[in-house]
């Protein structure tokens, strides 16, 4: 299908563009309104606020106003000891807390020289992969609902929580875990895991059949999805964009992949590439990407070695200075790449630690570019196709 | 027992305004009733559809829920926007409600068991079911807000063009049934083939679009865009609270209970029941009855809650487009079908 135009039998409506580049829209003419949606909005996700400008029914101008969830967790860090830190990491993104984890060990791993045991990486992986399905749940039930199919959401929503009750076996927390340590996992795996992990495995398959009947397959879901919110292939490098909004535009980036890290390289997946660049492509590139994940958990779970250290030895964590360094350690997580650059000048504490969120680039720039001639029905699709979660942008 | 009866008919000879008063009591105080629990049903049927279980706090199963809800409401505190149009701003949900209740005036129940037995009773419908989409423009324009505007143009265009594609299959079910009166309708229906002598068979595309353009008559899901949540908030009662708002809610509640009926009604033979009158001779509730028409409206109800359930919402130039491309020159064409086996008479239903 072409991609949805706007305005393409009529333009007589659409502002025209001043000498500097901006759009002639004179609010008092009556023509344009200006109309707010957020940061309190069903249609919004989370805390920010989109202001838009509108003709009729057309976003002519859109922008993105975010800093309503600022927590300064960066700031934070730099007086916090480095096993202090752990707490504070995971409030950066909330569905999938365990990338800010994984990452962040990893750059003090580095900087420190800690060489992590073999099982503990596997366990990470694991992880890694559990809270990815876990985003992605959240994903496709926000999809919906931004096209006011509830009943999505609440179909995820019971088969998140399986993956919760998992998570609580395995880290004995629901939401965040604090399950990875510099050095590697607090702990292996608890007996007769395995076999609860492939119930659980199983029921989010029968479920994901039944969401890809009753959303993919609905006429109405693709009348709203398909063609809509198109991303041009090739502005995304210049947008920064990465993860499943860039392989829906055709462009296979996947760190996992690409910059191999963990035990990735032993596991064997494909990543998952559409063409359309829609909304509908952004979705069912996430749907697949969760078969990936689930496959992956199996062959994780089939692999792993048996026994072994899953901890090495740490110094004493109170008195603990990392020698001076800097770094980056990059993951693939569910809305794209994730990268932690981390500064240490030989003291107790982190001198800089700088968050690279996919958020931030999708949610701010990229949604300001590609939310003009939208419909104001289509606003809420599209930021949701995104995949963005505030406190990721304000870190 | 006949003193009661020696009294209703005196009320009749002499003060007819008072037995009026009555029937209107003994109508609309178990539709009420029926508005409240098509909203418990409601809640619980979508809980199971989407695994969960409803309200089940409020009395034994929750069936108070309904009740603590009114309650509850009636007890807020009705918030009136400064900049508000104040008048219009209270009138509105009375639009809403009002025509929605009224319509039930000439709605026959059983053989005889009628309001108002009007010869234009068709015509009252259409023109009260039109009425209601004033109280959603005057509640988009007093709220001055931009999300309730929107939502208000959105509904009036809507509502308008969906009128049309109404009324031409109405005006198939008047050209089959050769009269306004809605009794009349039903008795057009009446035959020896039982369930297959209703319109529902001749009239299929009409049958089919009538019930599809009373969902978007409603603006219920996946017709919502009024309202759409995610788009507009609440659109045009995004500013309500209170009682004002529960009469909004009771609006569309009866505005839907009533399409399901009329559909029963113009099209499955309203009390009429699917077994052929020589089948079920003598036997107890397998006759026509009122309870035949309670069953198809209930079916009708479910079919509302069920695509609430199954659908994401139309954009709403779509719904415009399905509207005015396929709908009326679906109507149109069917119309035509319907006069030529009117007047060549074909057998089964106009013999």
């Amino acid at each position: 299908m072409a991609p949805f135009k706007p305005f393409q039998d009529d333009r007589s409506q659409y502002p025209e563009k001043r000498a500097d580049g901006t759009l002639d829209i004179d609010l008092s003419s009556g023509k344009y309104l200006k109309l707010w949606q957020g940061p309190q909005h069903p249609g919004i996700t989370g805390n920010m606020s989109v202001e838009l400008t509108v003709c009729g029914d057309e976003v002519v101008e859109g922008k993105t106003h975010v800093g309503y969830l600022h927590r300064g967790f960066e700031k934070l860090m730099e007086r916090r000891t480095f096993i202090q830190c752990f707490p504070i990491v995971c409030r950066i993104c909330v569905p999938e807390p365990d990338f800010n984890e994984y990452c962040y060990a990893a750059a003090v791993e580095e900087l420190a020289g800690i060489k992590v045991p073999e099982k503990a990486n596997w366990i990470r992986t694991l992880i890694l992969e559990m809270g990815r399905i876990n985003s992605y749940l959240m994903y496709l039930g926000g999809q919906a609902g931004a096209f006011g199919m509830g009943v999505i959401g609440q179909w995820t929503t019971y088969v998140r929580d399986l993956m919760l009750d998992r998570f609580e076996e395995l880290t004995g927390a629901r939401i965040y875990h604090m399950f990875i340590m510099p050095g590697g996992v607090r702990d292996g795996l608890p007996d007769g895991f395995e076999a609860r992990m492939e119930e659980t495995l199983q029921e989010i398959e029968s479920t994901l059949q039944d969401v890809y009947e009753a959303m993919f397959c609905n006429a109405i879901y693709k009348k709203r999805a398909v063609g809509v919110g198109y991303i041009d292939p090739a502005l995304l490098d210049s947008y920064g964009v990465t993860g499943p909004t860039a392989r829906a535009a055709g462009v296979a980036k996947d760190v996992r992949r690409d910059q191999p890290y963990l035990v990735y390289p032993e596991l064997d997946f494909e990543p998952v590439v559409a063409t359309e660049s829609d909304i509908y492509a952004r979705s069912d590139v996430r749907r697949r990407d969760l078969l990936v994940s689930i496959d992956l958990i199996r062959q994780i779970l089939v692999r792993m070695p048996k026994a072994g250290p899953v901890m090495a030895p740490l110094p004493n964590v109170l008195h603990w200075k990392i020698p001076r360094g800097e770094t980056y350690v990059r993951g693939e997580c569910s809305r794209g790449e994730y990268g932690y650059y981390l500064v240490t000048d030989g003291s107790g504490y982190p001198r800089r630690v700088n968050v690279r969120g996919p958020s931030y680039t999708h949610a701010m720039a990229l949604l300001e570019r590609f939310i003009v001639n939208v419909n104001i029905a289509d606003v809420a699709g599209l930021m949701v196709s995104l995949h963005t979660y505030p406190p990721e942008i304000e870190r | 027992m006949d003193a009661l009866i020696g009294l209703w008919e005196w009320l009749g000879e002499n003060l007819i305004i008072v037995q009026i008063l009555i029937k209107i009591v003994v109508i609309v105080a178990p539709l009420m009733l029926c508005v409240a629990y098509f909203t418990y049903a409601e809640r619980k049927i979508i809980g199971y559809m989407q695994t969960r279980i409803g309200p089940n706090r409020v009395g034994p199963k929750g069936w108070l829920q309904p009740i603590a809800d009114a309650v509850k409401l009636m007890f807020k505190e009705i918030i009136l926007p400064t900049a508000a149009n104040k008048t219009l701003f209270l009138i509105a949900p009375l639009l809403t409600l009002g025509p929605a209740l009224a319509a039930w005036a000439v709605f026959p129940f059983q053989e005889g068991l009628v309001l108002a037995d009007v010869n234009a009773g068709l015509l009252y419908i259409m023109a009260l079911t039109s009425v209601g989409v004033y109280g959603v423009i005057i509640a988009g324009w007093a709220s001055n807000s931009k999300y309730a505007f929107l939502g208000a143009m959105r509904s009036a265009a809507q509502i308008v063009s969906y009128e049309i594609a109404m009324g031409f299959a109405l005006v198939g079910v008047l050209v089959a049934a050769g009269s306004l009166n809605l009794g009349d309708i039903v008795r057009a229906q009446q035959g020896e083939g039982g369930l297959f002598n209703w319109f529902w068979l001749p009239l299929l595309p009409l049958f089919l679009i009538y019930f599809i353009s009373g969902v978007a008559e409603t603006n219920r899901a996946p017709f919502d865009v009024a309202e759409g949540e995610s788009e507009i908030v609440a659109g045009f009662h995004v500013e309500y609270s209170g009682m004002p708002f529960a009469v909004f809610f009771l609006g569309e509640y009866a505005n839907m209970i009533l399409i399901s009926a009329l559909t029963a009604l113009m099209f499955l033979g309203g009390w009429l029941s699917p077994f052929p009158a020589s089948w079920v001779d003598g036997v107890p509730l397998l006759g026509d009855g009122m309870h035949w028409l309670f069953l198809k409206t209930l079916i009708f109800g479910f079919f509302f809650l069920w695509l609430r359930a199954t659908f994401p919402r139309y954009r709403y130039d779509q719904i415009m487009r399905l509207g005015w491309k396929v709908f009326i020159p679906i109507t149109i064409v069917w119309i035509l079908v319907i006069g030529l086996a009117v007047i060549y008479q074909m057998p089964w239903w106009f013999d």
